[in-house]
């Protein structure tokens, strides 16, 4: 006589689920894999405040903008990098200041912050001097060539301490501002057709009469994703830059976060070109300080 | 009865297995406040040589070796010494290996290979 071996389907799916319970309870909780190799953003609180320490006092001493942005964004801080080193500089001044490595601390993040037209209680308190970050030389064991000694002039002036007052900050603005969604507006979109950029959206973001704005989160979104970059990482297109690559045939929208209003959408659309080549249409947004 | 009991242990098998390999290897557990001690190595050099700039920049040795000391680092000398001497090998940016030389130096680690790096005497 035969026996019967048909499997219960309801017993399968009783014990998957039980033992798929019990394999990530295990996996997760009891022993979960060992982690190394950390990243910035996976840092704690005040791990990431010390990083952010760190990429301001490389900042100061080399005034590699570019740099300091590319490590800002490995922490994937929440909101503009800029004003979250504000934030960690006024928590640490709160903290009190005592002795000279805290000072060089706080002054090497105003040095950071200030320029970019952010501001937080530490350099509010008027206690700090700042002079802005310049990339300063380091002597060279090699001269390569040697330079002529200037003249001394007859009147030798001190260099005075520059009081953080960044040059970059309009004066019709306060430093207490906070970023509002009309401080940047869309001043042109322009449509361009080209094989060699073929689907970009290049963004400029200006500030008239100060300069292009470098380090200023950009924010594309298209249906079921977006993604966020900065200006600045491409200095050879200025520093006021940033661009995106886009899919053909698919729509999207491009804003700065909480800095400006989102723009109509903008198609990836098929386009000719004057020489009867076939690419997609790029844009070219450009976001004025108002 | 014994049917069912079977089917139950595949499953609880069966289970198990995917609830590790999703666990594990899927979606293993993501930290999120890590010390800095645990940042992967390529971080951890970019992190000295953002103290080694800043050392080069305010001279400030003791903020220097107290930041590094979050490294949890055994020795930081005998790190900033290491950590040197492989930028030099490894033909990393000179400006980076300058200050870290500079760093090296001030914490009487000066070595030979690092001799050619070396800021002249003021």
């Amino acid at each position: 006589m035969a026996r019967n071996y048909r499997i219960s389907w309801v017993g399968l799916l009783l014990g998957l689920i039980i033992g798929l319970a019990l394999g990530l309870t295990y996996a997760w909780l009891i022993d979960p894999v060992v982690e190394y190799d950390t990243q910035p953003y996976q840092l704690s609180a005040e791990a990431r405040r010390d990083y952010l320490i760190a990429i301001s006092l490389a900042y100061r001493a080399d005034g590699d903008l570019r740099r300091a942005v590319e490590r800002l964004v490995e922490l994937r801080l929440p909101g503009d990098p800029f004003q979250a080193v504000a934030n960690a500089a006024c928590d640490l001044f709160l903290q009190g200041v005592d002795n000279n490595t805290e000072r060089n601390t706080i002054e090497a993040m105003i040095a950071l912050y200030g320029p970019q037209g952010r501001s937080g209680c530490a350099d509010q308190s008027g206690l700090f001097l700042v002079t802005l970050a310049t990339p300063t030389p380091f002597p060279t064991a090699i001269p390569v060539t040697p330079t002529l000694v200037p003249p001394p002039t007859k009147t030798p002036t001190a260099a005075a301490p520059l009081l953080l007052t960044p040059p970059t900050i309009a004066p019709t603005r306060t430093p207490t501002e906070v970023p509002r969604v009309d401080d940047y507006i869309i001043a042109n979109i322009q449509t361009f057709c080209s094989v060699t950029l073929a689907g970009v959206i290049e963004v400029y973001v200006q500030w008239p009469g100060v300069g292009d704005q470098p380090g200023i989160p950009v924010r594309v979104a298209w249906d079921g994703g977006e993604d966020r970059f900065f200006t600045g990482l491409k200095p050879e297109r200025g520093a006021g830059y940033a661009d995106f690559q886009m899919e053909a045939n698919r729509s999207y929208t491009v804003e700065l976060p909480g800095r400006s209003r989102r723009s109509n959408p903008l198609a990836a659309s098929p386009c000719t070109t004057e020489s009867g080549e076939r690419s997609t249409t790029s844009y070219r947004v450009v976001f004025r300080r108002s | 009865m014994t049917r069912i009991v079977v089917s139950l242990l595949i499953g609880l098998a069966a289970g198990i297995g995917l609830g590790l390999y999703i666990g594990w290897v899927q979606a293993p557990v993501e930290y999120v406040d890590s010390p800095l001690s645990m940042l992967d190595q390529p971080h951890r050099d970019d992190y000295t040589v953002m103290i080694a700039y800043g050392y080069a920049a305010d001279g400030d040795l003791t903020g220097a070796v107290e930041r590094l000391r979050r490294l949890q680092v055994t020795s930081v000398p005998d790190y900033v010494q290491a950590l040197t001497e492989r930028y030099i090998s490894q033909g990393r940016n000179v400006a980076d290996i300058r200050r870290l030389v500079a760093l090296a130096e001030a914490m009487g680690r000066l070595t030979p290979l690092m001799e050619a790096y070396r800021a002249p005497a003021p």
